[in-house]
C-alpha cells in the first residue's frame, strides 16, 4: 500500500525555521506508522531524526503526535491513519522542547519521575525470603506497572501545557504505584508530596492521558486513586477534598448539586470564598433563576438516594 | 571533555544497572554510560520469567543440570554451578527491591513452566518480566544515585599498558566527542540481532560492545551459537514468549498435528529451544508449514488467562498479526533472537583484557554454551552484573587512570570526520546492513552447510569491502542517527564475520549450530569453545576445552 | 420521538437558559420529553473517585427510570454524558455488578436491566431527526457567522466508551451542526482540550488559563461566538471569561452559546425566550448580527 506522510523538520544546525516536508511510502498492508519512518530515514532521507528500538511496543522510545494525537509510532498502523488516501501528519510530542526533527527533549520528563522518588522504600529490616502479600494487592500495581514511561501523556496533558510545575500523569501515576506497594513503608510522606501544589490536586480529568496512553495505564484513574487515598490518610486540607466532600453531602441530602453551596465550600479561606460573591451577584443581576426557586430543595426520591449512600458508604474498594 | 570515573559501565540494559548498584555500594565513584535512555534498554523485551531453584522441592543442582544439558553440553559448570547457586538469593533481591513477582494463594513467590526445566522454576510478572526487572533495576539506580549519561554512544576502548583504561564517546544531543577516563570497564552492551534480518531485537542491537572489545584485543567466544526462538511473528519478528507454551499452549502443523511429540517425547512443546526451532523448520520445510509458519494455538487456555498472564503477547498478536489469540491460532516460524557467543568473561565477568569485563549478552562465560533456557538470560544479568560490579570496584581500587587527556579522542574524532566528510552517491548505510541481515538469515540460521556458511563469509567480506564507499546524507551534529547506524554497521560487520567464521570452524551440530553436513554432536573433538581473535586479516580461530564438573556429557533429548 | 429526559444538575441549577432553550427546541421539532424529576445527579466523576460503586448505583437509577418508561435517555450535558456513558459500559459489561447494583434499587421498585441507550442532545439532533430536517428548520439565516465548537472533554473521550469506533462520525457532529445550520464551524485546536473547570477551586489560575487560551485562539481564527454542549464547560468559558480574560493578560468578548440557544436562533425562537440576555458575556452585539436587529 502506498501512504503520504507530512513530517515536522526542525533542524538546530540548519536554518532553525520549521517546515513539513512530505514523503510517500510503499509497504506491506500491515505497516505501523514506524516502518515508514524508517523507510524514509534509510531510503530517502538520512537526515531525519527520530527515536526507536523495539519495534514492538515494549521500549517506549518512538512516542510522537500521529494527526495530532500521541502515540507510539511502531504500533500505529498506517492505514488507519490514512483513510481514504489522506495524509498523515506526524510531529514530535507537545509539552517538552524539540531538539531536532521527532526528538525532544525528555529531561522535563524524567525530572517529574524523579520527583515522586520512584524506587521502592521499605521500612525495617527486609524478610528472610519474599514479602508476603497476597495477589489481589498486587492487582492495581500490575497495570500502574505497565508504563513504559514513553511520554505520550505527558505530551497531551492539558494541564501541563498552561503549567510546567504540573507532576503530570506519568509521575503520579508512577507514585502511586509505590504508595499503593503494602511493602513502602513511606506512604504518608508520599501521599503528603504528592499532594502539595502541583500534585494530585491539579489534575483536571480530562482523560487525554487515559485516550493516548498506548498500554492502557489511564493515569489518570490512579491519580483519582491517590486522591482517594490522600483523604482516607486525613490529609484534607484542600479545596479538592472540601470540593469532593461537599458535593457527595450536596448529593446524598438532595439528590442534587447546590451549586452555591458547593461553591462556598470548595473555598477554605475566606479571602477565596468571597471572590464568590461577585459571581453570585452578576448571577442575580442576569436574572439566572434556578428552575425550582431561589431555595434548593430535595428532588422527588432524594430519600431512596440518601438510602443508598448509606448502603454504600465506606464501601470503596 | 574528560570524564573520570573509577569503574565505567557501557550499556544500561539489567546487567548494566545491576553492575552499577553493586559497584556503587562497594563505595566507589561508577558511571554508566548508555546509547539510550535506560529503560528503553533491549532487557524490556525479554517476556517469560526468571529462573530460580527458590521452591522447597527443587535444587540448585537440577537447575544446574537443566542449563548443562540445555547447553548440549557446551555450558562450563563451574559458571552453571555459580549461577544456579546464587540464583535464589538475586531473585529475593528483586523482590525486596520492588519487583511485583506474580504470586500464588499463600502471597509468596508464584511460578509457572519454562522449556527445557525440570522443575517449574520460572518467577515472572505477567509476560513483561524484562520490563518490570529493568524499571526497578532503573528505580534502584536512582535510589544510589548511579550517574548516567544516557545518549552517548561509545566509539572505541581506551588502552594503556595492555589494560582497559575506558572509553571515547559521542554525545548524541550535541554530536560532541568525549573522553570517559576509568579504572575498569564492564562492557554490558547487549547483543547483536541486527545482523540478522528479521529478527527479535531492537533496532539497538547492533554488537558494539562486542566489536569494541574484539578490537583491543578481548577474544570473542562461541560466536556461532546464535539462538533462533521458535515463536515469532512473521511480519516483523516480535516475540511471542515461551511462557505462552509455559502456560500450555500448542504447536500445531498444517495437518492439525502437535508435532512436537514426534521431536521431544517428554517434554513435547517445553523441549529446549534449539530443538523446538529445527522440529519446526522440519515441518515447513517438508510441507507441513502454512505460509513458512506453524501455529502456536492458545485457545484452550481460556480468555482470561490470557488477558491476564499473557497479555502483552495477544496485544502483539493482535497488533502485529491481527490475530486473537483467544479465538485463533496464531502463525509463528523460528526467529533469529540471541547470541550465546560473546567477549570470552570468566565468573567475575573478567575478560582477557585486564581491566575489562563483560557480562550480559554481550559476554560468553559460558553459562549458555550452545544453547541458552528459557528464563536464564535475565538471570545472568543480575548475578553477573552484581559479582563483576563488586569485582570491578575492587581491581578499580588499585588501578591509576590512564594517561592523557582530550588527546585520547583524536582518532576516533578523525574517523568520524572522515566518515561525515565523504561525498554521497556511495553506499547507503540501510541498504548495506539489509543486505547483511538478509545473508546471515538464509546461511547462518537454523541450518547451515560449508556452502552456505563460506557464501555468508564471502558476503561479509564484500560488505565490510563496500562500507569504505558509504557517504552520509546527514552531516550535522544533534542527534545524528545516520552517523550513529554507520557506525553500528561497522561493528556489526566486524562482529558478522567472526559468527561466520566460527560457524565454519566448528565441524560438528551441537545446541543451536545444525550443520547439515556434520550433523551428529562431536564430543571427542568439539567438547570445546571456538575463541576469535582479531587479526589484520581473518579472525585467529583457536578451541578452548569446556569445563566439566559434575555431568559428563550425554545424549540430548527432550 | 419521545425520550426519557435527564436535565442534569446545571440545567436546573445555574444555568436555566439551557433547561429553556432545550425545551424550546425540542418541541419545535416535535420531540416529547418526559423530564425525570426525580433523577439524581451523576456524580460529575467527582463522586466515581470516592465510590465507584455508589456513583454506578445512582445512575443505573436514573438508567432504570428511563428503562420503565421504555424511553431512550437523552441529556444536554457533556459531563453527564460522559459519566452515564461510562457507568452504562461497566453495569452492562458484569452481569454479577449488575445483580449486585439492583438490589440497591429494588426497595424503591427500580431494576435496571442494561438496555437504555444514552444520547446527548447534540447526538438526537445529529442521528435521530437527522440533517435534513434541521436544515428544514431552519428560519433565521446565520449568515457568515463563525462558530467555534468547544465540545468539552467527556463527550470526546475516553473514545472507546462513547461508541467512536462503530459511528466515528460522532467525532464531527458539532461541526457539521454548525454547518447544517448554515453557519461555519471555525477549525482550532481547542475545540476538544479542557476548558479547566474541573480545577477551578483547585487551581484558579491554571482553569482560568485553560478556558482564556481557548477563547483567545478561537477568537484569533475568527470565530464570532462559541458553542458547547456542556453547561460546567459554558460556566468557565462564559462565567469565567472575564476573569480568563485578566489572567492570560488578552482583551476577551466572545460570546458564548449553549448548544440549543444556537439551534434556537437558527430556528427564529424569541431571543429572550431562549435566556440569550442571561449568557454573562454579552449576546447583543452577536444576535444583532444575526438579526440585523434584536428579536
Amino acid at each position: 500500500m502506498q501512504a503520504n506522510l507530512r513530517v515536522r523538520r526542525w533542524d538546530p544546525d540548519g536554518d532553525r525555521t520549521v517546515r513539513y516536508d512530505e514523503f510517500t511510502v510503499d509497504l506491506h498492508e500491515n505497516a505501523m506508522v514506524l516502518d515508514a519512518l524508517l523507510d524514509i530515514r534509510e531510503n530517502q532521507d538520512e537526515t531525519l531524526s527520530v527515536r526507536c528500538s523495539c519495534r514492538s511496543s515494549i521500549c517506549g522510545s518512538c512516542a510522537m503526535k500521529v494527526n495530532g494525537a500521541s502515540t507510539l509510532a511502531c504500533n500505529t498502523k498506517l492505514k488507519d491513519v490514512t483513510p481514504n488516501g489522506t495524509t498523515v501528519t506526524i510531529e514530535p510530542m507537545g509539552n517538552m522542547p524539540v531538539l531536532k526533527d521527532l526528538v525532544v527533549d525528555l529531561e522535563v520528563f524524567w525530572n517529574k519521575i524523579h520527583a515522586v522518588k520512584p524506587w521502592l522504600q521499605p521500612e525495617g529490616p527486609d524478610p528472610v525470603r519474599e514479602y508476603i502479600v497476597a495477589d489481589e494487592h498486587m492487582m492495581n500495581l500490575i497495570n500502574t506497572v505497565q508504563c513504559i514511561l514513553c511520554g505520550a501523556c505527558v505530551s497531551d496533558c492539558t494541564v501541563m501545557e498552561v503549567d510546567p510545575s504540573f507532576l503530570g500523569p506519568a509521575a503520579l501515576a508512577k507514585g502511586y504505584r509505590f504508595a499503593a506497594d503494602p511493602r513502602d513503608g513511606h506512604k504518608q510522606e508520599r501521599l503528603e508530596t504528592y499532594a502539595q501544589p502541583g500534585g494530585m490536586w491539579d489534575c483536571t480529568h480530562c482523560y487525554q492521558c487515559v485516550q493516548v496512553c498506548p498500554k492502557g495505564v489511564a493515569p489518570m484513574e490512579w491519580i483519582l486513586q491517590l486522591r482517594h487515598e490522600a483523604e482516607a490518610a486525613g490529609l484534607t486540607n484542600t479545596n479538592g477534598v472540601r470540593h469532593s466532600q461537599s458535593l457527595a453531602e450536596s448529593v446524598k441530602e438532595s439528590g442534587w448539586l447546590d451549586e452555591a453551596k458547593l461553591a462556598m465550600d470548595s473555598y477554605g479561606a475566606l479571602g477565596d470564598k468571597m471572590k464568590l460573591v461577585p459571581i453570585g451577584v452578576r448571577s442575580l443581576l442576569k436574572g439566572k433563576m434556578p428552575k425550582t426557586g431561589p431555595f434548593h430543595h430535595k428532588r422527588p426520591g432524594a430519600d431512596h438516594v440518601e438510602r443508598i449512600f448509606e448502603e454504600l458508604e465506606g464501601k470503596h474498594s | 571533555m574528560v570524564f573520570e570515573h573509577d569503574v565505567l559501565i557501557i550499556g544500561a540494559g539489567l546487567a548494566g544497572l545491576r553492575a552499577g548498584i553493586e559497584a556503587k555500594r562497594k563505595g566507589v565513584d561508577v558511571a554508566i554510560i548508555t546509547k539510550v535512555y535506560p529503560v528503553r534498554s533491549h532487557t524490556n523485551a525479554a517476556q517469560g520469567g526468571i529462573n530460580a531453584s527458590l521452591d522447597e522441592g527443587d535444587s540448585w543442582e537440577s537447575h544446574a543440570y537443566d542449563t548443562v544439558k540445555g547447553s548440549d553440553y557446551l555450558g562450563d559448570q563451574d559458571a552453571i554451578e555459580i549461577l544456579a547457586q546464587e540464583a535464589p538469593s538475586d531473585i529475593i533481591e528483586l523482590e525486596h527491591m520492588g519487583v511485583i513477582f506474580n504470586r500464588d494463594e499463600e502471597g509468596r513467590l508464584g511460578t509457572r513452566a519454562f522449556g527445557g526445566a525440570s522443575h517449574a522454576r520460572t518467577y515472572f510478572v505477567a509476560d513483561i518480566t524484562g520490563q518490570a526487572l529493568l524499571h526497578v533495576g532503573y528505580e534502584q539506580s536512582l535510589k544510589h544515585q548511579v550517574k548516567t549519561y544516557s545518549e552517548f554512544f561509545a566509539t572505541s576502548l581506551i588502552m594503556e599498558d595492555g589494560a582497559c583504561k575506558g572509553c571515547v564517546g559521542i554525545e548524541m544531543r550535541t554530536g560532541e566527542m568525549h573522553v570517559f577516563k576509568a579504572k575498569a570497564v564492564i562492557m554490558a552492551s547487549g547483543g547483536v540481532g541486527r545482523a540478522f534480518e528479521p529478527s527479535t531485537n531492537a533496532l539497538i542491537c547492533t554488537g558494539d560492545g562486542m566489536a569494541l572489545a574484539y578490537r583491543v584485543g578481548a577474544p570473542l567466544m562461541d560466536m556461532e551459537m546464535v539462538q533462533y526462538h521458535p515463536t515469532t511473528l512473521p511480519s516483523n519478528g516480535a516475540l511471542l514468549t515461551e511462557g505462552a507454551r509455559g502456560e500450555g499452549a500448542y504447536l500445531t502443523n498444517s495437518l492439525g498435528e502437535r508435532f512436537m511429540t514426534k521431536y521431544a517425547p517428554n517434554m513435547i512443546e517445553l523441549a529446549s529451544r534449539d530443538v523446538v526451532s529445527r522440529s519446526e523448520q522440519t515441518e515447513i520445510n517438508e510441507g507441513r508449514g502454512i505460509n513458512g509458519c506453524v501455529m502456536l494455538d492458545c485457545r484452550h487456555l481460556g480468555a482470561e488467562l490470557i488477558h491476564t498472564k499473557l497479555r502483552q503477547i495477544w496485544e502483539l498478536a493482535r497488533d502485529f498479526s491481527g490475530v486473537d489469540l483467544v479465538t485463533e491460532p496464531c502463525p509463528i516460524r523460528p526467529g533469529m533472537h540471541y547470541i550465546m557467543g560473546g567477549i570470552k568473561a570468566g565468573i567475575h565477568g573478567e575478560t582477557y583484557v585486564p581491566g575489562l569485563y563483560a557480562i550480559g549478552e554481550t559476554s560468553c562465560i559460558s553459562i549458555h554454551g550452545g544453547n541458552r533456557l528459557g528464563a536464564n538470560s535475565l538471570l545472568e544479568l543480575v548475578v553477573f552484573g552484581r559479582r563483576a560490579g563488586g569485582h570491578a570496584a575492587e581491581y578499580a581500587r588499585s588501578q591509576k587512570h590512564a594517561s592523557g587527556g582530550e588527546n585520547l579522542m583524536d582518532a576516533d574524532a578523525k574517523k568520524i570526520k572522515a566518515l561525515l566528510d565523504k561525498a554521497q552517491g556511495g553506499e547507503m548505510v540501510g541498504k548495506l546492513r539489509l543486505e547483511l541481515g538478509q545473508e546471515m538469515n538464509t546461511h547462518v540460521a537454523v541450518y547451515r552447510d560449508d556452502a552456505g556458511l563460506k557464501q555468508a563469509v564471502a558476503k561479509v567480506k564484500e560488505l565490510k569491502q563496500r562500507y569504505r564507499n558509504v557517504g552520509l546524507q546527514n552531516k550535522g551534529s544533534v542527534f545524528n542517527t545516520n552517523l550513529l547506524a554507520a557506525l553500528e554497521l561497522e561493528n556489526m560487520l566486524d562482529v558478522a564475520e567472526v559468527i561466520t567464521q566460527s560457524a565454519l570452524y566448528r565441524t560438528e551440530s551441537r545446541g543451536a549450530q545444525f550443520r547439515t553436513d556434520y550433523p551428529e554432536r562431536d564430543d571427542a573433538n568439539w567438547l570445546k569453545h571456538t575463541l576469535a581473535y582479531k587479526t589484520d586479516g581473518d579472525p585467529r580461530l583457536e578451541a578452548l576445552p569446556v569445563t566439566i564438573t559434575k555431568w559428563q556429557p550425554q545424549k540430548r533429548t527432550y | 420521538m419521545k425520550y426519557a429526559f435527564y436535565p442534569g444538575c446545571v440545567a436546573k441549577g445555574g444555568a436555566p437558559e439551557l433547561y429553556d432553550s432545550t425545551l424550546l427546541v425540542t418541541q419545535a421539532l416535535g420531540i416529547e420529553l418526559e423530564e425525570l424529576t426525580g433523577a439524581s445527579c451523576t456524580g460529575a466523576g467527582v463522586l466515581s473517585e470516592r465510590n465507584p460503586e455508589l456513583a454506578d448505583t445512582l445512575n443505573a437509577r436514573t438508567f432504570a427510570m428511563a428503562e420503565k418508561l421504555g424511553l431512550p435517555l437523552m441529556n444536554v450535558c457533556s459531563t453527564c454524558h460522559g459519566v452515564m456513558s461510562q457507568a452504562n459500559a461497566r453495569l452492562k459489561q458484569d452481569p454479577e455488578y449488575l445483580a449486585r447494583v439492583n438490589k440497591h434499587l429494588a426497595p424503591e421498585g427500580l431494576e435496571y436491566k442494561g438496555t437504555t441507550e444514552i444520547k446527548h442532545l447534540l447526538w438526537v439532533l445529529m442521528e435521530d431527526v437527522g440533517p435534513d430536517k434541521l436544515r428544514a428548520m431552519v428560519k433565521q439565516p446565520l449568515g457568515d457567522l463563525k462558530a467555534a465548537p468547544f465540545y468539552g472533554c467527556y463527550i470526546v473521550r475516553p473514545s472507546w466508551v462513547l461508541g467512536y469506533d462503530e459511528k466515528p462520525q460522532r467525532k464531527h457532529y458539532l461541526e457539521d451542526l454548525i454547518e447544517v445550520l448554515g453557519a461555519e464551524p471555525v477549525e482550532y485546536k481547542g475545540a476538544t482540550q479542557c476548558c479547566g473547570f474541573p480545577i477551578l477551586t483547585m487551581n484558579r489560575t491554571n482553569s482560568l488559563t485553560m478556558t482564556g487560551n481557548h477563547v483567545s485562539e478561537a477568537t484569533a481564527k475568527g470565530a464570532d461566538c462559541m458553542v458547547t454542549p456542556c453547561p460546567l464547560c459554558h460556566l468557565n468559558l462564559d462565567g469565567g471569561q472575564v476573569e480568563a480574560a485578566g489572567v492570560v493578560r488578552e482583551h476577551l468578548d466572545l460570546p458564548v452559546l449553549h448548544l440549543p440557544q444556537m439551534v434556537g436562533i437558527a430556528f427564529g425562537i424569541d431571543h429572550e425566550k431562549l435566556g440569550l440576555h442571561k449568557n454573562f458575556v454579552d449576546t447583543k452585539p452577536l444576535r444583532e448580527k444575526i438579526t440585523g436587529r434584536l428579536s
